[in-house]
């Protein structure tokens, strides 16, 4: 009871004493929890987005001539050699004729004119779920194309590619920006209550002659540690969320963008988050008054 | 003898606050501050060290409090090898140990009464309890009027005095005085001595360096001379 009464006090003092250090940390800690946030949200949407839209991969692979039952039996075969699909499907001339007139709507009738047999016949393969990866496609693709009769192999290649560094450069983005978060989170709360060690030297020194534990003095510069994890990364948070609502309502609707369904940080991260910046916050005060403590 | 181990410690007959053993402290390069001291200071005791400036009493009181450490020799409080104790067990021993140094080591921007608190805040002591004790023990010294004025703007005398209530204020077991009177006059030298005298009648045992024979010439103390950082006489007062 005495305890904490007196390690308010003592936090309460240095708050007072070093207001201005403290609110600059505080600060730092929220940005780079916003920062970091910030990009972790963009990469989890991407991600999302991403998965989304491999739901629709499909691989076409385009005929020389359209196939016999044989033909199409042993083209089956090669497929499944090289991996299991989702699923085959073979599509004849007449087909794909059908389906550009049905996509053309009533502009089909400038088809009238067209041999029934111009759209080359095709195979539509859709791979396993678990087979996503952008490499994986790569290299599924590279064997269809050799199939005997395969003309050439239509995946969105380039659309696919540039989103998939894309992804690259977000995940280093999000390790680089969660290191920028370690960093300031440790060292400038480290600084700081080392600053205000520095400030109150004496009278540290001075409970140690008293006779105050090493637990006296040290809990108020934690208690302050955790104060700074927590606020800061509320703070960071809070400025997020406003950021997220902001863009949601100003950027939904139709276009590219309706591709993110923007959906915010999972509660579980937030808090993750918080609990993180908290836990570094107080290292970074715990070594710094240890190595007072030690001296 | 060394003693950890505080069920030892109990062994040690009760009656020996202090006691050194071929305590030397020497400051680099070459300055011997202490040599050869040997002692040992019963519970209950008052004692005083004299000596010139520079013969070592601080040193020898910083050494029993274990704010310095000795280049050599042993020394024990309360059954303890002071030297020895870390952490929790040096802060607990700390508690039951009053200081009042010379430089006062005071906080001078915090007031009177915040500077005598500290030493019952560090032992947990209730809010209120230290209250009152803050209260009695200003009163007794003549500084009820500055209870609330920052210490840096006292005299010297004044210093002096918040110094020696921080040091009694928790009670302790032993308290170390580093020239108590040094700044005041006789009445409230008076004082200080009468509150020390009372603490001395209630248990606690009492190391008092001083300059001024006013002090240790009444009553009936041992009275050690230090010279050089040696011991250069033991005596007994037999004043009135
Ligand atoms: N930290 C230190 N570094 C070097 N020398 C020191 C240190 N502390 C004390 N000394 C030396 O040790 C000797 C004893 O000093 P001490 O302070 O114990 O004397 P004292 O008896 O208390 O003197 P005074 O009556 O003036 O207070 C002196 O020569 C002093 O210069
Ligand atoms: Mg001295």
């Amino acid at each position: 009871m005495n305890f904490w009464l007196a390690v308010f006090r003592q936090a309460g003092r240095n708050l007072r004493q070093t207001w201005a250090s403290q609110l600059m940390t505080f600060l730092t800690v929220s940005l780079s929890v916003l920062i970091f946030a910030f990009f972790y949200l963009v990469y989890t949407n991407t991600i999302g987005a991403s998965d989304r839209l491999s739901e629709d991969i499909r691989l076409i692979v385009y005929l020389e001539e359209e196939p016999g039952t044989a033909m199409q039996e042993q083209l089956l075969r090669k497929i499944n050699n090289f991996d299991k699909t989702e699923e085959i499907r073979f599509i004849s001339k007449a087909d794909a004729y059908k389906r550009f007139a049905e996509q053309l709507g009533d502009d089909s009738d400038v088809l009238a004119d067209m041999p029934k047999d111009f759209l080359p016949a095709s195979i539509e393969v859709i791979p396993l779920k678990g087979l996503r990866g952008f490499n994986q496609i790569k290299l599924f693709s590279e064997y269809l194309t050799q199939l005997p009769g395969s003309e050439k192999v239509q995946y969105g290649q380039e659309w696919m590619e540039r989103f998939y560094y894309f992804t690259q450069l977000l995940t280093i983005v999000v390790l680089l920006s969660g290191t920028l978060l370690i960093l300031t989170a440790t060292f400038m709360v480290a600084y700081t209550i080392r600053l205000t060690i520095m400030g109150r030297h004496d009278e540290l020194e001075l409970l140690k002659l008293v006779g105050a534990t090493n637990s006296y003095i040290r809990t108020p510069f934690l208690l302050e540690g955790i104060l700074q994890g927590f606020m800061g990364s509320i703070i960071g948070l809070t400025a997020l969320y406003a950021l997220f609502r902001w863009i949601s309502i100003h950027f939904s609707g139709p276009g590219l963008l309706n591709l993110f369904h923007f959906t915010f940080l999972q509660p579980i991260i937030v808090i993750s988050i918080v609990f993180i910046s908290i836990g570094l916050c107080t290292l970074g005060s715990f070594t710094s008054i240890q190595k007072f403590l030690k001296i | 003898m060394e003693t950890d181990n505080p069920i030892e410690a109990l062994e040690v007959p009760e009656n020996t606050m202090i006691e050194m053993i071929k305590v030397s402290r020497t400051y680099v390069p070459d300055i011997t501050a202490l040599s050869d001291i040997s002692l040992t200071v019963d519970t209950g005791e008052m004692f005083f060290l004299i000596g010139r400036s520079g013969a070592g009493k601080t040193t020898l009181l910083k050494l029993i409090c274990n704010m310095e450490v000795p280049s050599n020799g042993l020394i024990e409080v309360a059954g303890y090898n002071i030297n020895n104790l870390k952490g929790k067990r040096l802060a607990h021993l700390r508690q039951k140990i009053g200081v009042a140094y010379q430089d006062f080591k005071l906080l001078d921007d915090r007031t009177v009464a915040e500077n005598v608190a500290i030493a019952m805040e560090v032992s947990y002591k209730n809010p209120q309890a230290i209250r009152q004790t803050v209260r009695d023990l200003l009163e007794q010294l003549q500084l009820t009027d500055k209870h609330n004025t920052i210490t840096g703007e006292l005299s010297r005398g004044e210093q002096q005095r918040v110094a020696l209530a921080r040091a009694v204020a928790n009670s302790p077991r032993l308290i170390l005085v580093d020239e108590p009177t040094g700044n005041l006059d006789a009445n409230t030298t008076e004082r200080v001595m009468n509150l020390l005298n009372r603490r001395n009648k209630s248990g606690a045992t009492i190391v008092i360096a001083t300059h001024d024979p006013t002090i240790y010439q009444k009553g009936n103390h041992r009275i050690l001379e230090l010279r050089d950082g040696q011991i250069h006489s033991l005596t007994r007062s037999n004043g009135s």
